[in-house]
């Protein structure tokens, strides 16, 4: 298991140079370098000490190389349009709010998706099972911006039950501003793992060792809640990691609506204002998440299949 | 009283096509300490008879349509879901054809061993975890301490199998289900198995029920033998007699396919076997005759097993057959048409 | 991302017991076997009804996009003729709802929605065909490529795919639009393909795999048949089926990400339409009209509705594994 582990571990590093590799010859395609094509007046002498002090006049891969010992120092270089801050200091700022907003969404979709997953899986052509699977379909089918506005239209603004912008600011912090944006997020992944749970819960069901447990004489209980929820769980687990790609798509759009100032928003601004050393601290910060995310989905299913710790 | 008495056991699957009648109208009964061996070809519903005696038929489409199961008098077919699973694994074990799919890969042997005892006895785990050992011992596997931390996919299927089988000792319940036990291994290791199942089975003085498609398995081991044929038992006695005057020609053509060792040496030399012309009539709406009429070699159209179907009657004292054509009744029919 | 999207798609329960079960065995002989393969499909399609439903309604859709902006012109269908060019700007008209002339209402410059969502309809499918059709292409060759290779360079090849697998599409999508430096058509294309290629790849692969230790193809190779005729006359016809089921599950999720990215101010230049960009249109004063946002993401919810149904139909009619269990 830890010889297991610590391949797995070593194997992430290629991994995360690889994304930043790809991220920063993107960068590089989009062409200039910061301090040349903005709109502000520097004189050339500065402008070449600046060029200096970032290696912009060093070749690609030495750039790459300076890039890569930035990341990995936790240092993403200075903002290009806010001349003040760098990007560090965005993220800092930025990404706690998308953090909360993100494990709020999953919050929501384990607790309601799960168990509905399970519960139509128990009671496979019930009316309940029709209701979580049409529910789910159409959670499948909205876009979230749509689902964002139906929430802010008739829960915020004709029911008037919640504010329908705002965020508090703590990460610890929590009141009913948070609900919608993190219910309009959580709504897919929610109805992904209600499907997935269910499809997965009923091919267990349908396994020899479940009836093995069964002609034991273990109770219902140990036999739904030890063989087949254990086993057919383990789906649900490494969906999380790629899940979570959508749920960082997903949070550009949510902010972006409900005026979250988390890290999607920022990016969407850099964009617009050409920022473009946020938008790649921010790309190369969400993917070297989804990597590590993927180590630990990768380390969680050894743990729970036995099997696969030894086939690698 | 018998331990195990099935009367007129009818399991019938309602699926979409229509109602599958696998088990239809099946009565035996098996004694304390005595082996029953139930053979027929797959999809014969000796498995499906085995799974209801459990009451493990996948429900829906599966159903009991009628009979009972009385095991030491009590109904299990009218028991709760509750009181069904004190029966299973406590009174009752079972072992399942394949080894290799049987155990939960993701739980150590330990504990699926364990979790049988502290279900049914009040036991702690550490007195459960010595039984464990004790048991893995028992069924001849090597290390048994160490190997309880194990996880099945590091056993091979026959030491699985023997898994399966401490699993149903654990209880020492009364009667011990082997559905194809050794059907998924090697032939070498068939025997093994076997062996080890009637040792332990007299140990522990249960009785057994071994189902197979394999004449020559249930040779060694049964007392008593019942022949299954879609859905029904078409002959039932006792393992001698049937072996030496089969009187069902499904029967003796099941005995035909049977490779010989004794006898002409010029048969042997030719290995040659019987092979069964035909398959079984479709479950869903079954023909009215005979089930075995359309395969079988001595029914003619005008005879009336093409029409009604032939009642399972005692043609020896302890030796039934549900056939128009038994093999001493043959005899005199083949004179007859000399004559 | 988009590749979850579709991984959910795949097979959920078991098939229920004798589903199915009734066809006959198709009769000898490889052509043979072919057409009735698509002919027992289209059996196994027509009767589930959810599936027969959602494509259906996805024609439906398809026609209205297609055929309405034709038909405005025709005299005698709507009173008002001018108005239902799409891009006919009348502010007498802003915000004027819904009624027989705008049966979709209209948006702010009073350009009727009835129209405009059937133009960016045309938009936002064909840009979702497009970059489904590079998908696939991508993940044909690249598929193939690694399968049929086997080894040392599939392995390269598949570590390469997992080191990407999962990441956010947005964020190099949004780069991709950059590079670019517009929002055509084309670079909406490239952007949507650029990250989500990946799993046609694998699924791409994982047929090439299966197939290639089937004995006919053991058979070919014996009798010293070339690689690329393998791949081609044996491998590649076999994968149609899977291609197929990938078209609806890619065509949902590239809809959805040019949504996203019009959504967000990186659609398509205007006036062009796409429902992604009626959405943005709609944002801003969605609170008092909120119709103006609600019709293109309808329209989008139900293409994507429709595309995962018949996916899901396509996929128990086609796959393989379903096929082997009557």
């Amino acid at each position: 298991m830890t010889t297991f582990i610590i391949r797995r571990v070593v194997w992430t590093i290629p991994v995360i140079l690889l994304v930043i590799l790809m991220t920063f010859l993107m960068m590089r395609q989009i062409g200039g370098n910061p301090f040349r094509h903005t709109e502000r007046n520097v004189p050339a002498a500065i402008q070449k000490n600046l060029e200096r002090k970032f290696h912009l006049d060093r070749p690609w891969y030495v750039q790459y190389a300076y890039y890569v010992k930035g990341v990995f120092t936790f240092d993403l270089g200075p903002s290009m349009s806010q001349r003040t801050r760098t990007v560090n200091d965005i993220v800092k700022d930025g990404f706690p709010r998308s953090l909360k907003l993100g494990i709020l969404a999953y919050f929501w979709a384990i607790l309601f998706g799960v168990p509905a997953g399970i519960l139509a899986a128990l009671r496979p052509n019930s009316i309940f099972d029709y209701f979580a699977m049409l529910f789910s379909s159409i959670g499948f089918a909205l876009p979230s911006f749509f689902v964002a506005t139906l929430l802010i239209y008739y829960v915020g603004l004709k029911l008037g039950w919640v504010p329908t912008n705002g965020w508090p600011e703590g990460f610890w912090q929590f009141d009913s501003r948070v609900l919608l944006p993190s219910l309009a997020l959580g709504l897919f992944p929610m109805a992904y793992f209600a499907r997935l749970v269910r499809g997965a819960m009923l091919e267990t069901m349908q396994q020899d060792y479940v009836r093995t447990a069964k002609a034991k004489g273990l109770r219902y209980r140990r036999v739904i809640g030890l063989h087949v929820l254990r086993n057919s769980l383990i789906p649900a687990v490494t969906a999380t990691a790629p899940l979570l790609g959508l749920i960082i798509t997903g949070t550009f759009v949510i902010e972006f609506i409900f005026s979250i100032p988390g890290i999607g928003r920022y990016f969407i601004s850099s964009v617009s204002n050409r920022d473009y050393s946020v938008v790649m601290g921010i790309t190369v910060l969400t993917s070297v998440i989804i990597v590590i995310a993927n180590l630990f989905v990768d380390i969680m299913y050894g743990v729970l299949d036995p099997r696969t710790r030894e086939a690698r | 009283m018998a331990l195990l008495e099935v009367n007129d056991l009818k399991t019938y699957f309602y699926t979409r096509q229509g109602v599958v009648q696998a088990v239809d109208g099946v009565t035996f009964t098996v004694d304390k300490g005595q082996t029953l061996g139930i053979v027929g070809e797959s999809g014969c519903g000796k498995s499906v008879t085995a799974l209801s005696i459990m009451g493990l038929i996948p429900k829906p489409p599966a159903k009991i349509a009628g009979g009972q199961v009385l095991f030491e008098g009590q109904d299990l077919t009218q028991l709760s879901d509750r009181e069904l699973q004190n029966v299973r694994g406590r009174q009752v074990a079972m072992i399942f054809q394949d080894p290799m799919t049987s155990l939960n890969p993701t739980l150590k042997i330990g504990t699926q061993i364990r979790e049988t005892l502290e279900r049914h006895f009040d036991m702690s785990r550490d007195e459960a975890r010595k039984r464990a050992i004790e048991l893995l011992d028992e069924v001849r596997i090597p290390r048994a301490a160490e190997r309880l931390d194990d996880y099945p996919h590091r056993f091979s299927g026959g030491m699985r199998q023997r898994v399966m089988i401490a699993i149903a000792l654990s209880c020492s319940p009364k009667l011990l289900i082997a559905d194809e036990p050794t059907t998924a291994l090697d032939v070498t290791i068939q025997a093994q198995i076997l062996d080890l199942l009637d040792e332990l089975r007299r140990e522990h003085e249960m009785a057994m029920i071994l189902i197979t498609h394999d004449m020559g398995v249930v040779a060694e081991t049964a007392d008593d033998i019942a022949v299954m044929y879609a859905g029904q038992i078409v002959e039932y006695t006792n393992s001698l007699e049937l072996f030496d005057s089969p009187e069902h020609p499904y029967t003796e053509a099941l005995l035909g396919a049977l490779p010989q060792l004794e006898g002409d040496e010029q048969e042997i030399r030719e290995g040659r076997l019987t092979s069964i012309p035909g398959r079984p009539p479709d479950l869903i709406n079954p023909p009215e005759a005979c089930r075995f009429a359309a395969r079988c070699p001595y029914s003619h159209y005008e005879d009336s097993c093409t029409r009604v179907q032939p009642e399972l009657r005692e043609i020896r004292p302890g030796h039934l057959v549900r056939s128009a054509h038994p093999t001493t009744e043959r005899a005199g029919e083949r004179e007859k048409v000399e004559v | 991302m988009a590749v979850d999207r579709r991984e959910a798609a795949l097979p959920t329960a078991p098939p229920a017991v004798g589903a199915g079960a009734t066809l006959e065995e198709p009769s000898a002989g490889a052509p043979i076997a072919q057409a009735s393969l698509w002919k027992d499909a289209w059996y196994r399609y027509v009767r589930n009804k959810a599936a027969v439903a959602a494509g259906a309604f996805f024609i439906i859709l398809v026609l209205y996009c297609l055929l309405i902006p034709g038909f405005w012109k025709i005299p005698g269908i709507w009173t008002s003729l001018k108005d239902y060019d799409p891009n006919h700007v009348d502010f007498s008209q802003s915000y004027a709802g819904f009624s027989l002339d705008h049966p979709f209402s209209t948006d702010k410059f009073g350009r009727d929605l009835f129209a405009r969502t059937a133009v960016g309809g045309q938009i936002s499918i064909a840009i979702g065909f497009a970059a489904t059709f590079f998908i696939l292409v991508i993940g044909v060759v690249y598929g193939s490529i690694s399968g049929f290779a086997g080894g040392f360079i599939d392995n390269i090849m598949m570590r390469f795919l997992d080191a990407l697998y999962g990441l956010p599409y947005l964020p190099f999508a949004i780069i991709t639009l950059a590079i670019f430096g517009t929002q055509s058509f084309m670079a909406m294309t490239v952007a949507l393909t650029i990250a989500s290629w990946f799993t046609s790849a694998r699924i791409v692969r994982g047929q090439i795999i299966t197939l290639k230790e089937n004995d006919y193809v053991r058979a070919a190779k014996a009798v010293g048949a070339r690689w690329y005729r393998i791949l081609v006359r044996h491998l590649l016809p076999n994968t149609l089926g899977v291609l197929v089921i990938a078209i609806f599950l890619e065509l949902p999720s590239v809809v959805l990400g040019e949504a996203f990215l019009s959504f967000i101010g990186l659609g398509i230049n205007p006036p062009t339409a796409s429902w992604g960009s009626m959405a943005q249109d709609g944002r801003d004063a969605f609170r008092l009209h909120p119709e103006v946002l609600f019709i293109p993401s309808l329209a989008i919810a139900t293409l994507v509705l429709c595309a995962n149904f018949i996916a899901d139909g396509l996929r128990d009619a086609l796959d393989p594994r379903t096929r082997e269990t009557k």
